[in-house]
């Protein structure tokens, strides 16, 4: 009993990371029409600023989580201004190709600014271990399921209850329909960069502690992180949460019970199913086309 | 263009490349290559050596050179990809037609690039430790470390004879090197009479793996061996912590690398030992201080037994050179029969099968802090 409360405690958590990365593109997704393949690098972006701010400034921890969260706004809004503006005329197909290639920029950046060496940033909970029926759970690992729901209970929140979040479902649904009943487009699609941004950053923090900030972070976990976009169903806020613990719980008892070396491949044997059987995931509408 | 113009243009390009790979070196200058990983995951190891081979140039060439000729070593990015490594290897052969070349130590590069090395009959340094890579019976081929089979051997035989473990559990990164040395060490176990408790691989790229310490836990290890890179090892030590295990851990040379030290506080190495290449602390010697003491103030980073072996290769090199001149053939017969030669990192002589380091150490940390002690010096009977 202990030993699965432990593997699920942690797959779960694994899975909230990979859910919070999966909220970013969904809401890209939605907002703009792109798949945003830089969202690995967005995460790793979030780490690394943790690092200057926690390990290289010295900041108090409170202090530095702030001052990172802003520096990725910051960086959400630069990407939105840079990349996306003005490549967002062009066909979708571009847009994707431009985000991977920013992506790739991104991280031989990190390179130049953060070398090649990883950093260990410190939990807030040190390396506090709780006892729950036996099973040894890092208090980190708890915090991370805390603050993930959290932040889905806000999202939803902010898209389903406020004037904002109408007027981003709006501009999700029809750009210029939205533009013509006087819904500022353009700054709802910089702050959704900016939110998608964000969501990258508390990944990042969350993240730190236990992966260590590495510049080669970012490609596995955009993969992990689509995967569950495709079997939550893309576009769809509930979808990206279920499919981001799902694909963490699949990993993490897919390589205990079965194979530890192919649990890569039971995440995406998953979603080439879900493509397969189920192309809109579990939440997402099939969308048909008129003639 | 008609066909005879394209080959007249054809035969200029070729005539260019010929005269340019001719004019590569300077009259006063001899050029080795190093085909070493400067970017991506790999270059963790591989900066360190990089930027060893820097100054082992740097220090022959304050000596005067060799013979009077000025050493460069030129290197290219092999990357962390076996492409990578045989391109790098290529375009320095093209280039320069060096006399002897530096590869990395990742085996799984060595094993792709051993082809390359065949056709162009120069001799090589390397220092993955994969046995595959010696196996290939390559003869312009020199290991510059122990190899991984000798490193698992040493600890079979310190977790049955020192640890007195009965079940042990091996963790192993899958590749070339870690699912090798976890053969290896899973039948020296066996020819002891003791039964692993389980076999564990995860991905080079993966963060968690607490599925597989949970499963080898679940199956009774009382022990775990790890053989892994510096990274993914701390991650594993910091989990196997995280987890509440409180049984032994022996891990290979990556664990005890600085880059995996620096991840790690004091309590997570409790319990953990190391099979590694060497201790390169003040107890080795003046010369070995005095390495460690310049290669920090220049780089600003310490050395480990990678940077130190790659410096003691240039080493070899040059004296080679020096002896029987930049003829690849005779390099390689002057290489191949050298017997005894005091490095910083290991003492050398290479069998017939290229290996060149024929002990490995055992360590530990210090209770409550982050330094390296010896514990023991083993030499493994090879099977």
């Amino acid at each position: 009993m202990g030993h699965l409360l432990q593997l699920a405690i942690n797959g779960l958590a694994l899975g909230s990371v990979y859910a919070l990365i999966a909220l970013g593109f969904v809401i890209v997704y939605t907002a703009t029409g792109v798949v945003n393949f830089a969202a690995g690098e967005f995460v790793m972006i979030g780490t690394f600023m943790a690092v200057t701010s926690i390990v290289q400034a010295g900041l108090p921890l409170p202090v530095a989580y702030v001052a990172t969260l802003v520096g990725m706004a910051l960086f959400g809004l630069m990407f939105y201004a840079l990349i996306f503006l003005p490549l967002q005329r062009r066909p979708v197909l571009t847009v994707i190709i431009g985000t991977v290639a920013a992506g790739i920029v991104m991280q031989n950046t990190a390179v130049l600014i953060w070398g090649t060496f990883p950093f260990r940033l410190p939990s807030p909970f040190s390396d506090k271990l709780l006892i729950i029926a036996g099973s040894v759970v890092p208090l980190h690992n708890i915090a991370i399921l805390v603050v993930t729901a959290l932040l889905v209970v806000g999202l939803y929140f902010l898209l389903y209850r406020t004037a904002l979040g109408s007027s981003m479902r709006a501009t999700a649904q029809d750009t210029e329909t939205a533009r013509l009943m006087g819904i500022p487009v353009d700054q709802i699609l910089a702050f959704t960069w900016i939110l998608a941004a964000l969501l990258a950053g508390v990944a990042g923090l969350l993240l730190g502690p236990i992966w260590f900030a590495d510049v080669n972070v970012g490609g596995a976990l955009a993969l992990k992180a689509f995967a569950a976009t495709i079997i939550g169903g893309f576009g769809s806020v509930p979808g990206a949460v279920l499919g981001g613990l799902f694909v963490g719980l699949t990993e993490v008892f897919g390589a205990s019970f079965i194979s530890s070396t192919y649990k890569d491949g039971f995440s995406f044997l998953l979603m080439l199913l879900f493509l397969l059987i189920r192309p809109q995931g579990i939440f997402g509408e099939r969308i048909a086309q008129r003639g | 263009m008609n066909r005879r113009e394209l080959l007249g243009v054809a035969g200029a390009l070729v005539s260019a490349n010929v005269w340019s790979s001719r004019s590569a070196w300077a009259a006063d200058e001899i050029v080795l290559g190093a085909a070493v990983p400067v970017t991506g995951p790999y270059s963790l190891s591989g900066r360190l050596y990089y930027d060893a081979l820097h100054l082992a140039q740097d220090d022959i060439n304050a000596k005067g050179g060799i013979g009077g000729k000025k050493l460069k070593i030129a290197f290219e990015d092999t990357q962390s990809s076996n492409t990578g490594a045989v391109n790098a290897f290529i375009k320095l052969r093209q280039e320069y037609k060096p006399p002897l070349m530096f590869l990395s130590s990742y085996s799984t590069q060595n094993l792709a690039t051993s082809p390359e090395v065949i056709k162009a009959g120069i001799p090589v340094f390397y220092a993955g430790g994969a046995e595959a890579v010696a196996e290939q019976h390559n003869k312009w081929m020199f290991r510059i470390r122990p190899d991984d089979g000798l490193v698992a051997l040493g600890m079979a035989d310190y977790v049955k004879n020192e640890l007195k473990k009965s079940k042990p559990g091996v963790i192993f990164i899958q590749n070339d090197f870690g699912q090798g040395a976890a053969n290896v060490v899973i039948d020296a176990f066996k020819k002891q009479g003791i039964e692993a408790a389980g076999a564990e691989g995860y991905g080079q790229n993966d963060k968690d793996m607490s599925a597989q310490i949970l499963s080898l836990k679940a199956k009774g290890a009382d022990s775990l061996l790890l053989f892994c890179y510096p990274t993914d090892g701390a991650l594993v030590a910091q989990q196997i912590k995280q987890l509440g295990l409180n049984i032994p851990l022996v891990g290979s040379s990556g664990l005890f690398l600085p880059t995996a030290i620096n991840l790690l506080s004091a309590r997570d190495f409790a319990n953990v030992w190391g099979v590694i290449d060497a201790v390169l602390d003040d107890s080795a010697g003046a010369r070995v201080k005095d390495f460690m003491s310049r290669y920090q103030a220049r780089f600003k980073r310490e050395a480990d037994s990678y940077a130190a072996c790659f410096y003691d290769a240039a080493m070899i090199a040059a004296d080679g050179i020096a002896k029987v001149g930049a003829d690849p053939d005779k390099l390689r017969d002057y290489i191949a029969g050298l017997r005894g030669y005091k490095g910083l990192a290991h003492e050398y002589s290479f069998d017939q099968l290229g290996n060149g380091v024929h002990s490995v150490s055992v360590v530990n940390m210090k209770p409550g802090k982050k330094e390296v002690a010896l514990v023991k010096e083993v030499k493994p009977p090879r099977h």
